[in-house]
């Protein structure tokens, strides 16, 4: 191999790049292949997901691609409500953890003092905790005001749990817009919080976005809280509602899978048309926590 | 309002300076007012019950009374029962498939996707999709998929002539089919942290090493994997605790079974609570986890260290 490669620095020109060349797009033709094996194989489960969903259902003879598992499903089942109860605690997680990460994240960022250092550990490690130790003590919390089987209590335990790498994120965003832009709106009269507002703000746009996909992504695809937290069939999110619908009707495959399309459009969609905003630390991280 | 120049009040006509603000009792009272929300959150939402947590694990209560108090007892006879020491067992083959056979595959995909290929960006995006869509739905699929003889997978297997085992109902080939989902959900992130880091990397290095006669696998050992070396770290590290804490992968695909098989300790810890109902031990056993899981992660931190200091 090494051989080969001094041979060929050492032939003239010409030679060289078409024997490379050559070699070079055999080898690319070969690499073409591998992953495109791959690549089919390991999205097998998705795509059998959206043809098994769009296939005509146990009942119906007709051949060939319908809609009628998803009319079915929209008509006749709860997925409606499934569907409206996710994109409430969803919407609201993003809502509100955008709104109180944002300033904790500029604290961070700007903040230099022992506090605000202690507050970036306190962070940390409230972040390697699991899941499951918060969720049995905020149950029995829960239960006690009445926020057990509540799409609020839901909510509030997302906004809690995504808290940490949301604020993270935000500082990480806001490090990289330099403080002197808000120094001059100081200059100019702003107070801290209108320096804040008006500048900072506005110019971590694709902060915000990063860590709303993230807070959505948290809130979206739970399972263990919803699960712990949900009883009322009418109030479950898709997660639940799909796993208890799959339990029901373990053999309708075409209307389970309805169901399924319906739950993995939206992150879908979110990843297709935003996959620039999917920065590496954050929400890469946080999702394969889930 | 005030005169005074550490808390200079807005609109008051007088122009503050930066210093003013930044050391104003105003500007302190601000931050403060900015994180408070957040810290409120974190109390409630996180410390709060991690605290509680512990209280709970050290009384013989239920989810609706705390119990009276019994010391250490949960803790030793959560210790002393077979199936904590078999949940853990499980839990340590899970969690080391799931870090380093997702790391392998991712690896390989990142360093195949480095290289020119027709369509390299579609690959990229397909190849996120096991990461991107709900475990909720890929599990479902994944049973469509493996679950019973009559599945596609069992069937087609049994048709080219190979007898398929039963994927989850036999306990060994419930424990590889569970580590094996966990895998598939977890190389694009892999991949996704090993791309990034490549593509630190220049061309002209390896260009440079090929002319001094390197052969691939020296390339890749001396060049690549020192460049990669603290990336890798810390996706192990976030892997692990992705793994350990993990729960829809393994309780959607299999619930736990067949005959506890591939219950892993948070199974195992939500199971007591929510379906035995012992509050004191379901929660001796999420401490332990912890614990466990702060030590690993410790190790693992240091190892970053000397790899940055390499």
């Amino acid at each position: 191999m090494s051989i080969l490669h001094e041979v060929e620095a050492a032939t003239p020109e010409p030679v060289q790049n078409s024997a490379t060349a050559d070699r070079e797009s055999r080898g690319q033709w070969w690499r073409f292949a591998l992953i495109a094996i791959i690549s089919i194989i390991m999205i097998i489960p998705v795509v059998i997901t959206v043809i098994l969903s769009l296939r005509p259902g146990l009942t119906s003879t007709t051949a060939g691609f319908t809609f009628e598992n998803f009319k079915y499903v929209f008509t006749s089942t709860d997925t409606v409500k499934w569907l409206g109860n996710s994109l409430a605690v969803t919407i609201g997680t993003m809502v509100v953890s955008v709104i109180v990460a944002a300033p904790a994240g500029y604290v961070l960022s700007r903040g230099k003092s022992r506090a605000v250092s202690g507050y970036s550990l306190l962070l940390f490690v409230i972040q390697s905790l699991p899941v499951i130790t918060a969720v049995i003590p905020l149950f029995v919390l829960f239960a006690r005001i009445g926020l057990v089987d509540s799409l609020l209590g839901l909510a509030i335990v997302y906004v809690g749990a995504s808290m940490s790498v949301a604020t993270w994120m935000m500082a990480a965003y806001i490090d990289s817009i330099p403080i002197t832009l808000e120094e001059a709106a100081w200059i100019d009269g702003a107070s801290l919080f209108g320096g804040f507002r008006r500048v900072v703000l506005r110019n971590s746009l694709p902060g915000v976005m990063s860590t709303a996909i993230f807070t959505f992504l948290v809130s979206w695809n739970d399972y263990l809280v919803a699960v712990v937290f949900l009883r009322t069939q009418t109030k479950y999110t898709l997660p639940i509602g799909l796993q208890s619908f799959f339990q029901q009707n373990a053999t309708d495959w075409g209307s389970v899978m309805a169901v399924a399309v319906v739950m993995m459009l939206p992150p879908v969609l979110v990843f297709a048309c935003l996959n620039r905003f999917f920065s590496v630390g954050g929400v890469g991280g946080s999702l394969a926590g889930q | 309002m005030t005169t005074t120049t550490s808390a200079v009040p807005q609109g008051s006509g007088q122009k503050p300076t930066v210093k003013q603000l930044r050391k104003g009792l105003n500007a302190k009272f601000t931050l403060l007012l900015l994180v408070l929300p957040s810290l409120f959150l974190l109390v409630l939402i996180n410390l709060y019950p991690f605290i509680y947590a512990f209280f709970q694990s050290l009384h013989d209560g239920s989810l609706i009374a705390t119990g009276p108090f019994v010391g250490l007892q949960n803790y030793t006879d959560v210790l002393t029962s077979p199936a904590f020491w078999k949940a853990a067992w499980f839990t340590l083959i899970f969690t080391i498939v799931g870090v380093f056979g997702s790391w392998l595959v991712g690896l390989g995909l990142a360093l195949l996707l480095r290289t020119k290929i027709p369509g390299r960006g579609t690959f990229k995006v397909l190849l996120m999709l096991p990461w991107v869509v709900p475990i909720v739905v890929s599990s479902t699929a994944w049973n469509y998929l493996l679950a019973t003889p009559d599945s596609p997978i069992p069937a087609l297997l049994n048709a080219i002539g190979i007898n398929s085992p039963l994927f989850l109902a036999d306990p060994t080939w419930a424990k590889i089919t569970v580590c094996v989902f966990k895998v598939w959900v977890s190389f694009p992130f892999m991949m996704l942290m090993t791309s990034a880091a490549l593509a630190s990397v220049d061309g002209v290095v390896y260009e440079a090493a090929r002319m001094d006669g390197a052969s691939n696998w020296q390339q890749f050992r001396l060049i690549t994997l020192p460049i990669i070396a603290r990336s890798t770290y810390i996706s192990w590290i976030l892997m692990t605790i992705f793994c350990v804490n993990d729960f829809p992968t393994i309780y959607l695909l299999t619930g736990g079974g067949p005959v506890d098989a591939t219950t892993s300790l948070v199974v195992l810890s939500y199971r007591t609570v929510f379906q035995n109902f012992q509050t004191g031990p379901g929660v001796a056993i999420a401490f332990l986890m912890t614990i466990t899981l702060v030590i690993v992660s410790v190790v693992l931190f240091r190892q970053i260290k000397k790899a940055a200091n390499q």
